[in-house]
């Protein structure tokens, strides 16, 4: 081209083609493309019914991304097995050193019942793992953490407090209910993940917490989606638990106080015998596929002493089923009561062939022992009675807890003793297992029965059926159980003891396990809460106390002229609310303007982390919602009479039995905080010293400027500040 | 059309004409509703010292070195960044040109809102009885009522700048002064609204000093923010209306007679706003920071609808009010739309043709910000402009980048002339003293201090220019991209609309893509030698641009970058009919028998 220039550069006289100056223009594009490269917002008017879950939330949360990231194992579309658990546990254990610590079984030494134990009395008879499991605390108000307070030699854990409530949380006693450890791990991931953190929007449709765990679509966002997307787990329930856009934006506060306030034992896979059996040789990786309903169960235990092949032998001539126990059997509370259908017709009898059809619940061997060495055998079972009526109860039992993996429960139980008292710490017991989607508990060694705390029981295991949307039942109700998880905890420790049944398969396709995890979360953080005192919180939440008690709205709060703001809290003079500010106060925080507002935009606020205030008797009385007369507590909000913003404002109301918290306003009320308008209340300044300063300002921009001005308009000018020797030389 | 007929020029009629455009251009809609937010905010009598203190380290040095570099160069922006930074630098001048037309997208609408809020104030439609709120969201809403008031400001600056300068100046200088007498009047009926409760609470507040927020960094940080806005500093907008300089008007009384006046304007408005909103409020200070332009659509209203009076004062206070910001914003808008002009006209486009085409392409690029995304805020039911916000929040910001370029090529100018001074006295080698003394300072030497003006600048420019402003600079940009980390919710997340990502995205883009273009469009133009765009076979040719010197102004620009660039011509000047090419060959340039005269 260089070279034609020459010959060629007449045409360009003739023939010149402008590429048009309009390209100038090019960048103006930009300003179109601004609108397409934007995801529009979410239209604050727009509540039609057609809406898709991304026009919603944001894009990880409609796709049920979590987001602590990893692979599909860690984002619950792929099952753990024992060895990535336990590396996953290890892992976030290590992360969150201040509140976790991980363990496998115990250390052992002499239990409460006098016997001797040491590691390996907690590992599976076959593959030899001791049960791995996680303790989490915060450490109470100091925050000492899991490493603070008291150290337990016999558990081998430190972070023991007196004063706080213990809960254990225990998944997978049968082998291959593999939703029973996915859930614990859900809740593991979670509380790794959020601990710490406030005010998170985890479903980034621009609200925070605004739909906790309830199993109600608290915010109407499930139900603002076109009717195709409400149902997004397919159990034909539209917009209940475990849906898209359901108790999807919890407390991270909660969360966080529940960690702080109590001691967490959370063991996701109690028969990891079993469950590596299950998986790497009864049913197979694929599980789902080739054992969707059945699969191993049991632990292994060699009953029928060959001790030779892998276990269960296979190639044994007698029923291989004969070998393992149903460690949910072998619980020693009322253990081996013949109840036909789910028991072995005679305790500790596993027969082979077609009258072995029922060692699927196998529930091991008979006692050998003379515990209280007074030459009977096995008198006096353990069922909470005297049975021989000589003074001591339960001491010489039958059978049970005959097992590594019940050993290790029990004298987890029996040994995590922080007061000392002989009495076990865990008020409230949690296992999980599947499938039926139900909530069970006590009894299950006897139909028809009532226990003392019935209706107790009742009133919380229905709450868990809300939110989970699952049926709720006294265990027996069922089917009877003996020997189970939650009639020992319930019936020898006074635990109030709930059983999960996961889902509709032992073994669930990949793709449920994440919103079936989901559906199952708030159930461990609400066992958590009443650890407390789940008998007083029963009593409480029944007759709605708590109910007629207020937190002052904004609308009641007068701001006075100066100084603190006053906060009234009615409260029912008989309710045992406790004025102790670790239990009772008020959480406050100050919000105003940001400095730097944008010029056509909301106004921008500038949130900070929440403070607290305790409440004082001040002597008043109020009228409760119910008409009945209350007392007045008075909270002073500490805020600078020159600040101009609002005030988030929520009591936490604790009881003098230690039971926290009760939060106001209720959810009921709306939102988890009321919004209190602050305006300006100091001084506006001296007159004198304003007056001054006007004198200035106006000296220097007005006078400035009449000043110029005359300078600009005088033609014998000067020219101002000018050097001496400009001026010379300009002269020169 | 008639100074350009008889020299080829344009030029204001005089000095008084210069400071009225310049003052139109720099109080806008920021004096009047931004400044009392910002005092409000920033503890009233404190934020003004502050304020005043970088009136005088950024306004007016900034306002001075475009006057000094417009002067020169007798060109718009990307001609100015031409001349004096270089062929390779013309860029900076369009991005100058395009941050201030970004702008003036949605400013024409926000001009629009005004006159629909004066012509509502007129009809009575702003009287205590109404809601307005409820004005408010029915106007926004109504994409057709804000689309027509926007047509409306943008017909009305393009009617005021049609014939240029001198019609400029002359629409300016009415505006100005009835902006001048209603915002007096206004101040006066606000004074005895407030001295009515028998406080002055108003005025006592903004200008009581609170010693606390004097140590709090916001403070001063929105001291300065406030100061570079509000005069315009930085954006080019001197550098375009001093084009039109006669040869021999002062450019350094004059920049601080803007500023100062510029000033004047926001302490009246100011007192005025919040006199008569202390008087009327409860929550004074929560309404003045409240943030946004709510105060002015929402709250003046609502405060001046309970003037003493009765309704014939109260209808005139509120009317007076919204004419005034009208008359602020347009103003500023005809400012806007000169500089984007003024650039397309020093390249030889006529200017009716470019005015037509400038205020087409603002009307249309301001329509998404008229209509789009019309959003309601959850928390108080008032409807504001998502779009509109989302685009004052990209661009916004990126005028500081044309003040940085203002202060590069100043320092550029300054390490070239100490490279030459080197040069002619045989010295190698770098000597602080020396540079100091020989570079430093020349551009004050050369191009302010010329003996045109009544004010000679002192050493404390070049300190300013050098250490001052990059420092002031770092500033703002570190301060503002803070706040967006840490209060504003996934701010790196590109799809957020008040994150950082997005800016930085549009930021890189644009600059990008004019870096890129700089060579092929704007110094360069680009010539198809087979007569269609496509198949491609293109050849490059210098792009003339043309100086708009009046008579008797010539100046020599022989020291600058530009000086050696034959295709800088001043207006009836003719092109050199030939060029040497980019492979050493001698070429024709294809406009050399196209004299600027018979193409306009």
């Amino acid at each position: 081209m260089a070279g034609s220039n020459k010959e060629t550069s007449q045409n360009f006289v003739s023939n010149p083609r402008r590429i048009p100056a309009m390209a100038l223009l090019m960048p103006l594009m930009l300003s179109v493309l601004a609108p397409v490269s934007l995801i529009a917002p979410v239209d604050a008017q727009e509540s039609d019914s057609g809406m898709a879950p991304e026009d919603i939330w944001s894009e990880e949360y409609s796709n049920q991304i979590f987001p602590w990231g990893g692979n599909d194992r860690l984002q619950f579309r792929e099952y753990h097995d024992y060895f990535t658990m336990k590396d996953r546990m290890q892992q976030l254990a290590d992360q969150n050193g201040d509140i976790m610590s991980f363990h496998e079984g115990l250390v052992g030494g002499v239990n409460a019942r006098g016997q001797e134990m040491g590691t390996d009395d907690y590992e599976g008879w076959y593959y030899n793992h001791a049960s791995p499991w996680i303790k989490m605390t915060g450490g109470g108000e100091e925050l000492e953490g899991v490493s603070g307070g008291d150290c337990n030699v016999f558990v081998g854990d430190c972070g023991n407090y007196e004063e706080l409530p213990d809960v254990m949380l225990v998944g997978n006693h049968h082998a291959r209910e593999w939703m029973s450890y996915e859930v614990p791990m859900l809740f593991l991931e979670t509380v790794a993940y959020y601990y710490g953190m406030a005010g998170v929007d985890n479903d980034g449709d621009g609200l925070i917490d605004e739909d906790g765990w309830d199993g109600i679509d608290n915010d109407g966002d499930c139900l603002r989606l076109n009717s195709s997307y409400q149902d997004s787990n397919g159990d034909g329930i539209p917009c209940g638990p475990g849906d898209l856009g359901v108790d999807e934006d919890f407390s991270e506060q909660f969360i966080t106080d529940m960690v702080n306030t109590r001691e967490i034992y959370l063991i996701p896979m109690l028969n990891v015998d079993g469950n590596r059996y299950d998986r790497e040789e009864y049913c197979g990786e694929s599980a789902w596929e080739s054992c969707y309903r059945s699969g191993w169960r049991k632990n292994l235990r060699d009953n029928t002493v060959t001790g030779v092949t892998p276990l269960p032998d296979i190639d044994e001539q007698v029923d291989p089923t004969c070998d393992g126990v149903d460690l949910n059997r072998n619980y020693q509370y009322e253990w081996g009561a013949p109840l036909g259908a789910t028991g072995p017709l005679f305790p500790g009898m596993c027969y082979a062939g077609e009258a072995g059809a029922n060692n699927d619940v196998y529930n091991g061997p008979v006692d050998t022992v003379d515990q209280d060495e007074d030459g009977r055998l096995n008198e006096d079972h353990v069922d909470g009675k005297d049975d021989d009526a000589d003074g001591l109860t339960d001491e010489d039992w039958l059978g049970g807890n005959s097992e590594p993996e019940t050993k290790f429960i029990q004298d987890m139980t029996e040994m995590n003793d922080d007061n000392g008292d002989g009495s076990s710490e865990f008020k409230s017991t949690l296992t999980w297992h599947s499938y039926s989607e139900l909530v069970l508990w006590p009894w299950g060694h006897c139909q028809d029965c009532d226990n003392p705390d019935q209706e107790f029981l009742e009133y919380h295991g229905n709450l868990m059926g809300d939110m989970t949307a699952y049926a709720p039942m006294q265990s027996s109700d069922l089917y009877p159980t003996t020997g189970d998880f939650c009639d020992w905890h319930y019936g020898v420790h006074d635990s109030y003891c709930y059983t999960m049944e996961i889902g509709i398969a032992f073994h669930e396709f990949p793709e449920d396990i994440a919103h079936t995890a989901v559906r199952n979360l708030g159930v461990p953080f609400y066992m958590i809460e009443i650890a407390d005192d789940p008998r007083y919180r029963a009593v409480v939440g029944i007759e709605n106390t708590t109910a007629s008690q207020w937190l002052a709205s904004p609308d009641l709060v007068s701001v006075p002229s100066n100084g603190e703001i006053p906060i009234d809290f009615c409260l029912d003079s008989t309710f045992p609310y406790t004025t102790n500010m670790t239990y009772t106060h008020l959480m406050w925080r100050f919000v105003e303007p940001t400095r730097q507002q944008d010029d056509f935009g909301p106004t921008e606020w500038i949130t900070v982390p929440w403070k607290m205030s305790g409440f004082v008797d001040v002597g008043n009385s109020c009228e409760l919602l119910d008409g009945s007369n209350g007392t007045v507590l008075q909270a002073q909000i500490p805020v600078p009479d020159s600040s101009v913003g609002k005030i988030h404002y929520k009591a936490m109301l604790g009881t003098t039995n230690g039971a926290f918290p009760f939060s106001y306003p209720t959810v009921e009320e709306g939102p988890n905080y009321y919004e209190l308008s602050v305006p300006y209340r100091a001084s506006f300044g001296s007159a004198v010293l304003a007056l001054l300063m006007f004198s200035l300002i106006a000296t220097m921009v007005w006078g400035g400027l009449g000043y110029t001005l005359k300078e600009m308009f005088n033609d014998e000018r000067d020219v101002l500040g000018l050097p001496p020797e400009m001026r010379n030389l300009e002269e020169a | 059309m008639e100074a350009k007929g008889e020299a080829g020029s344009d030029e204001f009629s005089g000095r008084l004409g210069l400071i009225f455009a310049t003052i139109g251009a720099a109080i806008g809609t920021g004096n009047i509703w931004r400044f009392p937010r910002m005092v409000g905010a920033n503890g009233g009598g404190s934020f003004l010292v502050p304020w005043l203190i970088f009136l005088f380290l950024w306004s007016v040095p900034l306002i001075i070195a475009e006057f000094a570099l417009g002067k020169r160069s007798r060109t718009g922006t990307v001609g100015t960044f031409r001349i004096f930074a270089g062929n390779r630098f013309a860029w900076m001048g369009l991005w100058t040109a395009w941050i201030s037309t970004a702008i003036g997208f949605y400013y024409a609408v926000v001009t629009g809102w005004c006159i629909n809020y004066f012509q509502t104030a007129v009809r009575g439609g702003l009287g205590s009885e109404v809601d307005t709120v409820q004005v408010w969201n029915d106007f926004l809403q109504d994409p057709s009522q804000v689309i027509f008031f926007q047509t409306l400001s943008v017909l009305i600056t393009m009617a005021a700048i049609w014939k240029g300068a001198k019609a400029i100046e002359k629409v300016n200088v009415t505006l100005m002064v009835s902006l001048f007498i209603l915002l007096f009047a206004a101040l006066f009926l606000s004074f005895v609204m407030d001295l009515d409760d028998g406080t002055l609470d108003g005025f006592i507040y903004m200008f009581s000093i609170q010693p606390e927020y004097l140590t709090q960094p916001e403070t001063w940080i929105n001291g300065l923010s406030q100061s570079a806005w509000s005069c315009s500093a930085g954006m080019g907008m001197a550098i375009t209306y001093s084009v039109y300089m006669r040869k021999d008007e002062d450019t350094t009384l004059n920049a601080a007679t803007m500023c100062l006046a510029n000033n004047s304007i926001s302490i009246i408005a100011g007192l005025t706003v919040m006199m008569a909103v202390f008087s009327v409020s409860d929550d004074p200070l929560g309404a003045v920071s409240g943030g946004s332009s709510a105060i002015t659509f929402l709250v003046l209203p609502e405060v001046f609808a309970q003037a003493p009076g009765g309704p014939v004062v109260q209808l005139l206070m509120v009317t007076m009010f919204f004419l005034a910001l009208s008359f602020a914003a347009l103003t500023s808008m005809i400012s806007t739309v000169e500089l984007c002009v003024r650039n397309f006209v020093d390249h030889g486009i006529e200017r009716k043709k470019a005015v037509g085409f400038t205020t087409l392409a603002i009307f249309l690029f301001g329509l998404p910000s008229a209509a789009l995304w019309i959003l309601v805020d959850p928390d108080t039911g008032v409807a504001f402009p998502q779009f509109l916000e989302v685009q004052d929040h990209i661009w916004g910001y990126g005028l500081m980048f044309s003040g940085l370029f203002i202060a590069y090529s100043i320092w550029k100018y300054g390490w070239n002339r100490y490279r030459v001074w080197q040069d002619e006295n045989d010295i190698t080698g770098f000597s602080f003293r020396d540079y100091l003394d020989n570079g430093v300072s020349s551009f004050r030497d050369d191009f302010i201090n010329t003996g045109d003006n009544d004010w000679w600048i002192g050493k404390w420019w070049d300190y300013i220019m050098y250490l001052g402003f990059p420092i002031m600079f770092g500033v703002l940009i570190l301060s503002y991209f803070s706040d967006l980390i840490l209060n504003v919710n996934n701010p790196w997340d590109p799809t957020n609309a008040d994150g950082i990502t997005i800016i930085l995205l549009f930021w890189g883009i644009t600059a990008g893509l004019f870096v890129s273009m700089n060579k092929y469009i704007l110094v360069n133009r680009v010539l198809s030698m087979n007569g269609t765009i496509w198949p491609p076979s293109w050849d490059l040719e210098p792009r003339p641009l043309y100086r708009n010197v009046p008579v008797g102004a010539e100046v020599s620009i022989d020291t600058l970058p530009g000086g050696e660039d034959p295709f800088i011509v001043e207006v009836g000047e003719s092109l050199p009919e030939t060029f040497v090419n980019e492979y050493g060959e001698t070429q024709t340039h294809t406009l050399h028998q196209l004299p600027w005269s018979s193409q306009s």
